[in-house]
C-alpha cells in the first residue's frame, strides 16, 4: 500500500458530485448522511520536458462514478462491517472509498470520520486494481515497471467530506462545501487532493480516450430454458422462469415489435418506410422517459412528504418522553 | 443564535450539565446551534472551550439531535489535525478505547460526555508531549528533561502558519495544596501558580543562551488570597535553565503563600475588632475576609459601611465605601460615597488601635456623606 504512487488527483463527473450534493441537502431525516463511493483508479504518467532530460513520473488518478449513499456498513462507533459492507458492493465495481455529508460543521475530518477511513482502508479484501494508463498502453513501450506496478492493489482510502457552514442562517442561499481526501495508512493522516470535476469541453477531451462504462446492461435472464443439472429447488427455479419471461416481456414492450430480426430491413428498398417507424420508436420512448421523470419527481415530493412527517412524530415522541 | 437555549433535547442537556458541573477543569460553551438547515429544530451542536496549557482549544461536539443512540462525534481545532485519540502511537490496543466510550454508547447515561471529554483531553496532553518531543533542539530536549516529571505539566506546540513556531509550558508550581491552606474554602478547582514558559524554535541563528518568554499565571479563584500580579519574576540570567531558575522562584512564591494565608487571620481580627466599634456585621466574607459591611447610624441617619480589605493588608488600608439606606438616586438606586483610602492609618498599629481609629474617621465621615446626600438627591 505504501509504495503506491500517490494520487495526483481525484475526478468526478460534474453530475455525480451534483447527485451527491444534492442527495446531501434534501436529506431531511438526519442532520447527517454519509455512503460509499465507486470508481476506478488509473496510472497517469506525466511528461516533465526539459532541455536537458524528459523524465516521466508515475501518479494515480482516482475517478470516482457513483456512490450510494448507506452508513450501513458501518455502527454508530465507527466499526466497520464486513459482511454488510460486500452486500453493499455492486458487482464488478470497485469500491474507492465513502463520504460523509454532515450539516453546519466545520470542514474537517471528525474523530469518527478518521477512524472509519482508517478502518476502511485497511481492508485490502476490498481493493481494487489499477487500471494502466491509456498513453502508456498505446506506446510500443510501457514503462519497465509496469507489471510490478500493475499488481499493486489501490485500498478503499478516498474520503470525501460535505458540510454546509455554521453561520449560514440568514441568507436563503444554501453553501455546501466539500473537500477530497486519501488516507495514508503510512502516517496514518489525510492527505487532502485537488478534486477535479469532468465537464463536457475541450480541456476535458482526455476523458473521452479513458472512458470505461460503468453501467452496465443489466443482466437480465431471459433465457426461458434452464440448465437440466440444476434441479434441487423446484420452486426457486419457478420463480427464476418468472421472473425471465417478465423481463422479457418488459424488454418487449419496449421494443413494440421492432425485434432484432427486423433490422435487416434496415437495407435495401424497405429501408425508407422502416426508418420511419423507427424514428416513432424512438418517439414515443422519449414520451415515456418524460412520463417516468414526472413519476419520479412526484414520488420524490412524496417522500420528502413522509420524511418530514417522520420528523415531526419523532420529535412528539422525544419531548413526550422525557 | 435563532433558536433559544430550551431547545436543547433533554438527552444532550443531561449530560453537558454534568460535564459542566463536574469536570476537574473550568469548561465552557462557546456557542450552540442547530443541525437544521433554518436554525429552527433542536440544538444539538456546540463548541467547547477546553482549558490546556494556560489557553483553550475549541473542540465542537457533534450529536444527532434525530438520534439519541448514536455518540456524538468531535472536531478537533484547525491547527490540531493530526491529533487522532484513538489511534495514537505508540498505543495500547485502540479497539478497547472505542468500546469503552463509543460502542456501548449510552445516551442516559449523564457521565458519558465528561467521560469521553476527559479521555480525549489525557490523550491531547500525550499528544502534545509527543509533538514537542520531536522538535529538533537540545536546550528544548534538555529542559523539558528537567521538568518532564512534574505532575500536571502541560505542554503545546504552536504550528500556525502565521506565527513562528514556538513550544509553550505550563510549569505547575508549588507542590503544595493551596485549598488544604485555607481553612473552609469553597474552592472548587484545585488552586495552582503556573509559570509560563515560551520558547521559540526552529530559528537556529538565535543566540542558545537567550530567555525564555516568562509569565506567572494563577488560577483565577486563588486573587482572593493572593495576586501574582504583583510578584517580579527573578531575572533570567544568559545561560540559565529551568532547572537552576524555578527553585527559587518557588522558593520565594512559598513564603508569599504562606504568608498570604497568615494574613487571613490578621484581617479577622480587623473585622472582630471593628465589630466592637460597630456592632456585628451585616455582611463579611468569612473565609478571606477580603469584605464586611455594617450598618451603622449618625443620629437618624443610617447607612451601611462597606469594609473591601486588600489582600497587602494591613500594608494597604482597606478602602471604605459608605451607602445610604435613606437616598437614592435618580435610578433608583441607594446613593454610595467614592472609596474612600486616604484616612488615617499605621500597619503598625494594633488591630484594636486601627478599628478605633477607623470608627473615629467615619463618626466624622458620615456627616460629610449625609450632606452630600441630601443635596439634589431624591429623598424618601
Amino acid at each position: 500500500m505504501d509504495d503506491l504512487p500517490p494520487l495526483q488527483k481525484i475526478a468526478i463527473s460534474g453530475s455525480t458530485l451534483a447527485s451527491l450534493i444534492h442527495r446531501f441537502s434534501t436529506t431531511t431525516s438526519t442532520s447527517s448522511i454519509d455512503g460509499l463511493l465507486f470508481g476506478h483508479v488509473t496510472y497517469v504518467t506525466s511528461l516533465n520536458l526539459s532541455d536537458d532530460s524528459s523524465e516521466t513520473s508515475q501518479t494515480l488518478l482516482a475517478t470516482v462514478t457513483g456512490f450510494l449513499a448507506s452508513s450501513s456498513f458501518r455502527d454508530t462507533s465507527g466499526q466497520i462491517n464486513t459482511s454488510s459492507l460486500r452486500r453493499l458492493i455492486p458487482n464488478s465495481t470497485s469500491l474507492l472509498g465513502w463520504f460523509s455529508g454532515r450539516r453546519r460543521t466545520p470542514l474537517r475530518p471528525s474523530l469518527r470520520e478518521f477512524s472509519i477511513t482508517s478502518s476502511l482502508s485497511s481492508l485490502s479484501q476490498f481493493s481494487s486494481s489499477i487500471k494502466p494508463s491509456p498513453i502508456s498502453n498505446s506506446n510500443s513501450n510501457p514503462f519497465p515497471s509496469s507489471t510490478t506496478l500493475s499488481s499493486l492493489n489501490f485500498n478503499p482510502c478516498l474520503f470525501f467530506l460535505l458540510a454546509s457552514p455554521i453561520s449560514d442562517q440568514t441568507s436563503h442561499i444554501h453553501t455546501h462545501d466539500y473537500r477530497a481526501y486519501q488516507f495514508l495508512s503510512g502516517t496514518h493522516s489525510f492527505n487532502p487532493v485537488s478534486l477535479d470535476i469532468i465537464n463536457i469541453g475541450p480541456a476535458f477531451r482526455d476523458h473521452y480516450g479513458s472512458f470505461i462504462p460503468n453501467s452496465p446492461f443489466p443482466a437480465l435472464d431471459c433465457q426461458l430454458s434452464y440448465s437440466p443439472m440444476v434441479r434441487d429447488d423446484d420452486e426457486e427455479r419457478l420463480s427464476k422462469m418468472k421472473q425471465a419471461s417478465k423481463d422479457q416481456r418488459e424488454l418487449d414492450a419496449c421494443v413494440e415489435g421492432l425485434e432484432v430480426g427486423k433490422l435487416s430491413k434496415l437495407m435495401g428498398s424497405e429501408a425508407k418506410n422502416y426508418t420511419q417507424s423507427l424514428e416513432d420508436l424512438y418517439l414515443k420512448m422519449l414520451v415515456k422517459i418524460e412520463n417516468l421523470t414526472t413519476l419520479v419527481e412526484q414520488s420524490s415530493a412524496r417522500v420528502l412528504e413522509q420524511e418530514t412527517h417522520n420528523k415531526k412524530l419523532r420529535q412528539k415522541i422525544m419531548r413526550s418522553a422525557e | 443564535m435563532g433558536a433559544g437555549t430550551d431547545n436543547v433535547p433533554p438527552f444532550i442537556a443531561a449530560q453537558l450539565s454534568h460535564l459542566l458541573s463536574h469536570s476537574r477543569l473550568t469548561l465552557k460553551v462557546d456557542q450552540m446551534w442547530s443541525s437544521d438547515k433554518y436554525n429552527f429544530g433542536f440544538i444539538d451542536r456546540f463548541t467547547l472551550l477546553i482549558p490546556y496549557c494556560l489557553d483553550f482549544i475549541k473542540w465542537d461536539i457533534v450529536y444527532d439531535a434525530e438520534s439519541p443512540t448514536t455518540p456524538p462525534d468531535v472536531i478537533f481545532g484547525p491547527e490540531d489535525e493530526h491529533f487522532h485519540p484513538f489511534h495514537m502511537t505508540p498505543s495500547f490496543e485502540p479497539d478497547d478505547n472505542i468500546d469503552s466510550f463509543l460502542s456501548d454508547w449510552n445516551y442516559k447515561d449523564p457521565a458519558r460526555l465528561l467521560a469521553l471529554i476527559q479521555f480525549l483531553r489525557d490523550q491531547y496532553v500525550l499528544y502534545q508531549g509527543k509533538r514537542v518531543g520531536e522538535v529538533d533542539d537540545d536546550r528544548l530536549k534538555f529542559e523539558v528533561s528537567t521538568i518532564v516529571s512534574r505532575e500536571g505539566l502541560e505542554m503545546h506546540m504552536s504550528s500556525a502558519a502565521d506565527k513562528s513556531e514556538e513550544v509553550k509550558f505550563a510549569v505547575p508550581l508549588l507542590d503544595i495544596n493551596i485549598n488544604k491552606m485555607v481553612s473552609g474554602c469553597s474552592w472548587r478547582q484545585l488552586q495552582k501558580i503556573y509559570l509560563q514558559v515560551v520558547y521559540p524554535v526552529g530559528r537556529k541563528y538565535m543566540s542558545a543562551s537567550s530567555a525564555p518568554r516568562l509569565k506567572l499565571v494563577s488560577s483565577s479563584e486563588l486573587k482572593a488570597l493572593y495576586s501574582i500580579d504583583d510578584v517580579k519574576l527573578p531575572h533570567w540570567v544568559d545561560g540559565m535553565c529551568l532547572a537552576e531558575y524555578l527553585p527559587n522562584l518557588e522558593e520565594y512564591l512559598g513564603k508569599q503563600v504562606l504568608e498570604a494565608v497568615s494574613l487571613i487571620d490578621v484581617r479577622r481580627n480587623f473585622i472582630e475588632a471593628l465589630a466592637g466599634w460597630l456592632g456585628r456585621p451585616v455582611e463579611a466574607d468569612p473565609i478571606f475576609c477580603r469584605k464586611a459591611t455594617f450598618l451603622s447610624a449618625s443620629g437618624v441617619f443610617t447607612f451601611l459601611v462597606h469594609f473591601l480589605i486588600p489582600t497587602q493588608f494591613p500594608k494597604q488600608q482597606p478602602a471604605i465605601i459608605l451607602q445610604s439606606s435613606q437616598h437614592f438616586n435618580s435610578q433608583m438606586a441607594p446613593m454610595k460615597s467614592r472609596p474612600i483610602s486616604d484616612y488615617p492609618w499605621s500597619p503598625r498599629w494594633e488591630p484594636s488601635l486601627m478599628a478605633e481609629r477607623t470608627c473615629e474617621f467615619l463618626a466624622d465621615e458620615a456627616l460629610n456623606f449625609k450632606r452630600q446626600c441630601s443635596e439634589g438627591q431624591v429623598q424618601l
